[in-house]
């Protein structure tokens, strides 16, 4: 890495993105025609949306390989390279919890969340929930490079709980739960966080980064599916406790 | 303007604190001052790429996902419902930004082996079914839970079957399919046949799309990792 990289394989971006998007444009186009029959107007908002996204698309992709998957990797290989190399679990645990704390998608479910529930589980807390949620679930992925456990200790035991709280919740809440899994993973996580991971179990003797570097997305993800779940339980329960104390009166 | 205003902050305000302490990682970590150059070039695409985006989906798509979610019922055939939905999860994916980094990752790492295109594709595939499947079950009206139980246990009997190097990659793909492109329209879609069908309660059948969408990805991942072991 010598001279500074900004628009170096652009024309290649570019072409990914026309690609990625045409069939969008063509089914947005059958939808118009057969279905939609949206007004001269909404049709010109509609292609004026879709050279946004076009032009968005192509330099947010630029971003991630000139800038993030190169100096990423470095950053991985680095911090698995230190014989002190432990600190990238708490480094892990940092960059989760600030990731998912600045997420404003993390924000948008909070309020439904709270909507969900009458007012009665206050945003601040399902934030400060699902962003230790997530510090954990981005720790446990450093160490799984480090250490080198399967993933599925985690994922099973992640799964099994969220069902069995799943059986016991209403069912918007395990509508509200499951459909969140997404919501935790910002635009820094999988470009830059997962990229890191990667670089350290390149350089970590006996990982294939295939097998131990990847599954942090999916540990990310289960962590607002836990919050939600766990907190609306809790929720349930004292909800159901009030009205217990009102019939004994 | 007020939308534009909002989308700037909620990306910048995003993007920010992960970026402060990753340039001060750098620092400790005494890397060259290139590496951080170059790490901060990246920062700056990615944010204004992130708000052209983010804008250009609010401006267009979520219109066409809401009023499509809406007019789709109405056309009385319950296939063609299911059809439409099926493209859309397929064309809407192609398009998720996180889903062509991952891909981009996993195509490097492999050195090729699972190459970006085919897992792309293959992805897509699997949001697409699950999609039509999500708007098969709202039509029917069949209980979230059971569908979510029943993947999830497909998905690790499959896992049984496929070789470990698709494991980690097949999980990862279902989170990253429930990006900023995919969610909006597909709730979108969600939330518009829901209110023309009634009678049932919005969030507990509108919702239950995304979760479906992210359930397919694995499936058709792990399917892809039987075929190539």
């Amino acid at each position: 890495m010598k001279e500074i990289q900004v628009f170096t394989g652009f024309s290649h971006v570019l072409l990914e993105v026309a690609i990625a998007l045409i069939p969008l444009a063509i089914i947005f186009l059958f939808l118009q025609i057969w279905l939609l029959k949206f007004p001269k107007q909404r049709v010109l908002n509609i292609i004026k949306g879709l050279i946004l996204t076009f032009i968005g698309l192509s330099f947010f992709l630029q971003g991630v390989y000139v800038g993030f998957l190169p100096v990423g990797e470095v950053i991985g290989r680095t911090l698995g390279g230190l014989y002190y190399n432990w600190v990238l679990i708490p480094i892990g645990f940092i960059l989760g919890f600030v990731a998912a704390f600045a997420e404003p998608a993390v924000r948008v479910l909070n309020y439904e969340v709270e909507k969900a529930s009458g007012g009665f589980i206050p945003q601040q807390l399902m934030l400060y929930t699902i962003s230790l949620g997530v510090a954990i679930s981005v720790a446990l992925s450093m160490g799984r490079i480090l250490f080198g456990f399967p993933l599925w200790f985690i994922v099973i035991p992640g799964y099994l709980i969220a069902f069995a709280m799943a059986h016991y919740s209403t069912p918007s809440f395990v509508a509200i739960a499951f459909d969140s899994g997404g919501v935790a993973t910002g635009p820094m996580t999988v470009t830059f966080i997962l990229t890191m991971a990667l670089g350290v179990a390149s350089v970590i003797e006996g990982r294939n980064p295939l097998t131990e570097g990847f599954g942090m997305i999916a540990l990310v993800a289960l962590s607002p599916i836990l919050s939600v779940l766990l907190v609306g339980l809790l929720y349930n329960k004292k909800g159901k406790e009030n009205e217990r104390n009102l019939t004994d009166m | 303007m007020k939308n534009i205003k909002n989308t700037i902050f909620e990306v910048v305000f995003a993007v920010l604190p992960v970026t402060i302490f990753i340039i001060i990682l750098q620092i400790l970590l005494r890397l060259p001052i290139q590496v951080v150059t170059q790490f901060l070039v990246g920062v700056v695409l990615v944010t204004i790429g992130l708000i052209f985006f983010l804008l250009g989906v609010h401006l267009g798509l979520l219109q066409v996902g809401e009023a499509t979610g809406a007019a789709l019922p109405k056309m009385g055939k319950v296939w063609v419902v299911v059809l439409f939905a099926f493209l859309i999860g397929f064309v809407v994916t192609l398009a998720e930004p996180d889903l062509r980094v991952l891909a981009t990752q996993v195509d490097m790492v492999s050195a090729g082996a699972i190459s970006k295109n085919l897992l792309i594709s293959t992805v897509s595939l699997g949001v697409a079914i699950f999609v039509g499947l999500a708007m098969l079950r709202v039509i029917l009206g069949v209980p979230l839970k059971y569908i979510l139980f029943a993947s999830y246990g497909l998905v690790f009997i499959l896992a049984l079957f496929t070789p470990t190097e698709f494991l980690a990659v097949s999980l990862d793909a279902g989170g990253v399919t429930t990006g900023p492109m995919a969610v909006p329209f597909i709730i979108a879609l969600g939330v518009g046949v829901a209110s023309v069908l009634g009678g049932r309660s919005a969030s507990a059948d509108g919702f239950g799309f995304v979760a479906l969408g992210s359930v397919g990805p694995i499936l058709a991942v792990l399917l892809l990792g039987v075929i190539y072991g």
